[in-house]
């Protein structure tokens, strides 16, 4: 009997039933005051990556007792790769399952991209948090790497690209691209980049995209598969030439992030990147960098991006996930988030909207020596491009630098 | 009594048989571009024209390849001696067999690992050689991990796969009759010529099972190539892995016909790999 059932159970899965659940609305046409209100004693899986010890941290303390002293809500963090809930989800999809584990999700680029292509995300949900309409700028969340959000992700921080070095190594860093180039040919061997496609290297190939190819600007009008094809030869020269004057002679690239810090925490690379501008204080603060780290960016700009949670299409505690959202985006949670010593993630708000005791304390936070200014950061700022650009980019540097 | 055996055990395999023939349909079913999550187009083989027209993807066989196979000849290899190194010792002393079980009990990964953490450029013996003052920098010391040619990994495979092989063949030998030796040798027979017609006959069997076990889980294995291996050119399953999770949805169906073609290799290679065997032990009688 538990044989056939299991038989009927593949069966279903195999031939991907699309039975669509009837859409939650309900929800959508609550105020938060009375979403706040059926949520109580209720649980919120945050489904989220799991990668950082002290994101992590700031999410199980902070976050957590928050939640739990003003709405009585059970905010569990649930460590999970992007790619990997959204291949579940997909999964539950086809499989026809209307209930799924997962009620918020921290989400980004191309995970968003294909969740939204297949459907699996629930919304639009946005306008509906008080949160988002009294201090985001609308315009700023309207694209998730060149990709129309239209209210299915809530903004929550910011990330900017930044490249690390020690003083103690090398006093002067590079200024631009060229100088670049020239540092790394000065100093044979000691610098790398994460292999693509890892979420850093990938966003080091942009940076050098941008930098050979003439900026940022003319790749803002979606996608254009003839302007790809004139410019990237351009990046891949650049990166071609350079490569036997790499770690292993470009033979072989450190596996992610994690592996390029501890190239460089060990000594063995001079110059490491990361998508977090505060990260190399928080390195040192954690004791794995030396004091004398410094990070810096190119005169060709710096690539940032924005970071949102979205919902399923099945979560069980919609309502909860959207009280959580809303929570993400206050001025209380993003103050907490951007101290260097909880996560020392960019805000997303505006801080220009803000009352002026508020502002005062964003204006206050101090990142530490080891990160830059808020002033250079926002003049170097670049916004990111759509993602069949970092898929071709991604698959011609397989082919042409690592295949070579 | 064989149709005994099986109807009872039929509760069990049926679920089994389920779970890996719905995997395999529907693995399959993806690499020709069917039941995918973003909509589903027509059959096609364009997906294995693409695979086969990659000269990157013939690097990765060809390190999955030779990886699995130096592992797997040099485990049996390793396993064999190791076994009759025992056997021939005086049985007190045949206790010292028990340290060859530390591999057996580490899983993949902690070997792994352990090979990463010797042997790196920034590894144990790396900074030992340094302290000491033999090599006057990290960078003098040999690069065995990034040779390009998956030392790092053989090594791994290798510490798991002698204990793993020593233990198929000790078993075999310590339930060894010594009489027959001793009836050779009373017949005149050298200890080569002992080895070859008496020993060898009773040790190949479980030398061939080990070779095929170890060489096949070499072929396919992720963990020891996840941490283990280089960027280029990566082992089959990390790319599979990598198409899977960090690439486009729309690629998926390259990583499910590489999952097919790995599959069906695995099958193939088992049936030759029986035929050759039996082709060689009738070589050998033949001698």
């Amino acid at each position: 009997m538990r044989i056939k059932l299991l038989f009927i159970m593949l069966l279903a899965a195999l031939t991907a039933g699309c039975s669509d659940a009837p859409e939650q609305t309900s929800v959508l046409q609550q105020d938060i005051a009375s979403l706040e209100k059926t949520v109580r004693g209720t649980e919120v899986r945050w489904h989220m990556w799991g990668g950082s010890a002290q994101i992590n941290q700031w999410v199980d303390t902070f976050v957590t007792s928050e939640m739990k002293r003003l709405y009585d809500v059970n905010v569990v963090r649930v460590p999970m790769d992007a790619p990997v809930f959204v291949n579940k989800l997909l999964t539950e999809k086809a499989a026809g399952k209307t209930t799924g584990t997962m009620d918020l999700l921290w989400i980004n680029g191309e995970n968003f991209k294909n969740s939204m292509q297949a459907g699996v995300l629930f919304g639009p949900f946005t306008d509906r948090l008080p949160n988002f309409s009294a201090w985001y700028d609308p315009q700023k969340s309207a694209h998730d790497f060149g990709y129309p959000v239209n209210g299915f992700e809530a903004p929550y921080g910011r990330a900017q690209f930044v490249f690390e070095y020690d003083t103690a190594r090398t006093p002067t860093p590079p200024a631009n691209l060229a100088e670049l180039a020239d540092w790394i040919r000065a100093n044979p061997g000691r610098f790398t980049y994460p292999q693509p496609p890892d979420f850093t290297g990938s966003a080091f190939l942009r940076q050098v995209f941008y930098a050979t190819t003439g900026g940022h600007e003319q790749y803002m009008n979606g996608f254009n598969a003839e302007l790809y094809a004139k410019n990237a030869p351009r990046t891949f020269d650049w990166l071609g030439e350079l490569k036997p004057h790499l770690w292993q002679q470009g033979r072989t690239y450190p596996k992610d992030a994690a592996a390029l810090d501890t190239l460089f925490a060990r000594g063995e690379i001079d110059m490491a990147m990361s998508y977090h501008p505060a990260h190399a204080q928080m390195k040192i603060l954690e004791k794995t960098y030396p004091d004398t780290v410094r990070t810096f960016v190119l005169a060709e700009g710096a690539i940032f991006n924005t970071h949102f949670t979205a919902i399923p299409f099945n979560a069980p505690n919609k309502a909860g996930a959207m009280v959580l959202a809303n929570f993400l985006m206050s001025p209380e949670a993003q103050l907490s988030k951007f101290r260097p010593e909880n996560w020392g993630d960019l805000p997303a708000l505006e801080v220009t909207k803000l009352e002026e005791t508020q502002r005062k304390a964003f204006d206050e936070v101090d990142l530490g020596a080891a990160t830059l200014g808020m002033d250079v950061l926002s003049a170097a700022a670049v916004p990111e491009i759509s993602p069949e650009y970092l898929e071709l980019l991604e698959r011609d540097w397989d082919t042409f630098i690592l295949g070579h | 009594m064989h149709r005994r055996t099986l109807r009872g055990l039929a509760p069990l395999l049926l679920p089994y048989c389920a779970l890996f023939c719905a995997g395999m349909a529907l693995t399959l079913a993806q690499s020709l571009g069917l039941f995918l999550p973003l909509g589903t187009g027509e059959a096609t083989l364009d997906h294995y024209r693409t695979l086969l027209q990659d000269p990157a993807m013939a690097q990765s066989l060809g390190l999955s390849l030779f990886v699995a196979l130096v592992s797997a000849a040099g485990s049996v290899l390793g396993g064999t001696v190791l076994a009759l190194a025992l056997w021939r010792m005086p049985p007190g002393l045949r206790r010292v067999g028990v340290v060859s079980k530390v591999g057996l009990i580490l899983p993949h990964v902690a070997v792994a690992f352990l090979v990463l953490l010797f042997l790196g450029r920034t590894g144990l013996v790396s900074s030992a050689l340094f302290q000491t003052g033999l090599i006057a920098s990290p960078e003098e010391f040999p690069n065995i991990l990034h040779t390009g040619s998956g030392l790092g990994m053989i090594m791994a495979f290798l510490i798991k796969g002698v204990p793993f092989a020593l233990l198929l063949i000790g078993a075999v030998l310590f339930g060894f009759d010594v009489r027959l030796v001793q009836t050779a040798r009373m017949l005149g027979a050298g200890p080569w010529r002992t080895f070859w017609s008496v020993t060898l006959p009773r040790l190949l069997p479980a030398m061939h099972s080990a070779f095929i076990i170890l060489f096949l889980y070499a072929f396919g294995s992720f963990d020891i190539p996840f941490v283990l291996g280089e960027s280029h050119p990566g082992m089959l399953s990390i790319r599979v892995y990598d198409i899977f999770f960090q690439r486009d949805l729309d690629q998926r169906p390259l990583a499910m016909a590489i999952l097919t073609l790995m599959f069906l290799f695995a099958g193939l290679f088992a049936m030759l790999y029986n035929r050759f065997a039996a082709y060689l032990d009738g070589w050998r009688r033949k001698l």
